[in-house]
């Protein structure tokens, strides 16, 4: 079955052809371009992972993410940015981000993410309670974003 | 004066630090977008190998794409190292209108990102003899507290005229932005360039628009 993604970009050209190279990967891709639409939908359906621009006008990535997760605590979600500054990378780490990726972003590696975090998300609640004995929530859920914030930030912010 | 001479280089410096982090913001954005274009062309090659066959209007459309955002990466490009020799720049002849334009276009993204529009006056060009990188650092000091202070769907217009020997430049906005209190922010925060400038610093009126008077030739 394929992955359902909920992609989200303000530039609706970056988001159409992503989301025709995710199609043709095989994911069920639906697109949202801005925070408000993307809330709007999924009110009315479930996503296994969002993919999300983290600076958007109006309601901006962060705001979007926090918002998802209050929603749905295991949301598998993966930020997408022109440039991550080490402050709003905790931040989204800290709001439980699954993964952060730089643009442009090679597709095989965003593909590979998505398909991580749809096989942790489909473990479920049971699954991430689980993982909670087995130490802090973010470094079993998240050992992806914790390694790209490593690397993002090796040189500083 | 050499710790007031620090003050205008430690605005000037944190002035050229935030407009190049969102230069290369935009950059990247247009990096991204001719990436992802390229990709996709390589896409549709690989499954055209696997029997799907090629559109060459589809082929077109994406070469063009990519030719488009490539120009508008160049433009960004341009408007870099116009921004950059502005700040190396002694006092010099130049345009306000000019000097409105590039602010406008640096400032743009930052500016949409918070839902405010900026647009010039229509007006006739007045040379001004001056260091364009300081005028540039107080318009910025303006704009950013506008968008600090500015809710959505705001608008800004930038104007000049001549009065006397100065020049007068205005910055109109929507009835929701506090003139006044954008007056005192920037007062404050700019002192520094003001003084630089000979620049006296006033809310209108009515409350309706930011105007910044100023000799029309610097004295040094």
């Amino acid at each position: 079955m394929s992955v359902s993604v909920l992609l989200v970009d303000d530039d609706e050209e970056f988001l159409a052809i992503l989301a025709e190279r995710l199609t043709i990967r095989g994911m069920d891709v639906t697109r949202a371009a801005s925070g408000e639409a993307t809330l709007d939908l999924v009110g009315a359906t479930r996503f296994q992972v969002i993919v999300l621009d983290l600076q958007m006008p109006g309601m901006d990535g962060l705001a979007v993410l926090e918002r998802l997760i209050a929603l749905n605590p295991t949301q598998q979600i993966i930020l997408l940015t022109g440039h991550a500054t080490v402050t709003k990378g905790m931040r989204a780490m800290k709001l439980g981000a699954a993964d952060l990726l730089e643009k442009p972003v090679d597709i095989r590696e965003l593909a590979e993410k998505i398909n991580a975090a749809a096989s942790v998300g489909q473990r479920g609640p049971a699954g991430a309670r689980a993982g909670q004995f087995l130490g802090p929530p973010q470094q079993t859920r998240r050992p992806g974003l914790l390694q790209n914030l490593r690397d993002l930030f090796a040189c500083g912010e | 004066m050499s710790s007031y001479h620090g003050k205008v280089d430690s605005l000037g410096l944190s002035f050229f630090g935030s407009m190049t982090a969102s230069i290369s913001h935009e950059l990247k954005n247009a990096l991204a977008i001719i990436n992802e274009n390229a990709g996709l062309l390589g896409d549709l090659v690989v499954l055209s190998e696997k029997g799907r066959p090629l559109d060459p209007e589809r082929m077109k459309t994406i070469s063009e794409n990519i030719r488009r955002r490539v120009q508008s990466a160049d433009d960004i490009v341009r408007r870099l190292n116009r921004f950059a020799h502005s700040a190396n720049q002694p006092v010099v002849s130049a345009g306000i209108r000019d000097i409105f334009a590039c602010m406008v276009a640096l400032s743009e993204r930052l500016a949409t990102m918070k839902g405010v529009s900026l647009a010039l006056a229509p007006f006739d060009e007045i040379e001004v003899q001056t260091l364009p990188f300081v005028i540039e650092n107080l318009l910025w000091i303006c704009l950013k507290n506008i968008f600090l202070l500015a809710g959505a769907e705001q608008r800004v217009v930038l104007g000049a005229c001549r009065e006397a020997g100065d020049i007068v430049v205005t910055l109109h906005c929507t009835p929701e932005i506090p003139v006044e209190q954008l007056a005192s922010t920037v007062a404050a925060e700019g002192q520094p360039l003001i003084f630089f400038l000979r620049m006296q610093i006033q809310a209108d009126p009515d409350g309706s628009s930011l105007r910044l008077r100023m000799p029309i030739k610097f004295i040094e």
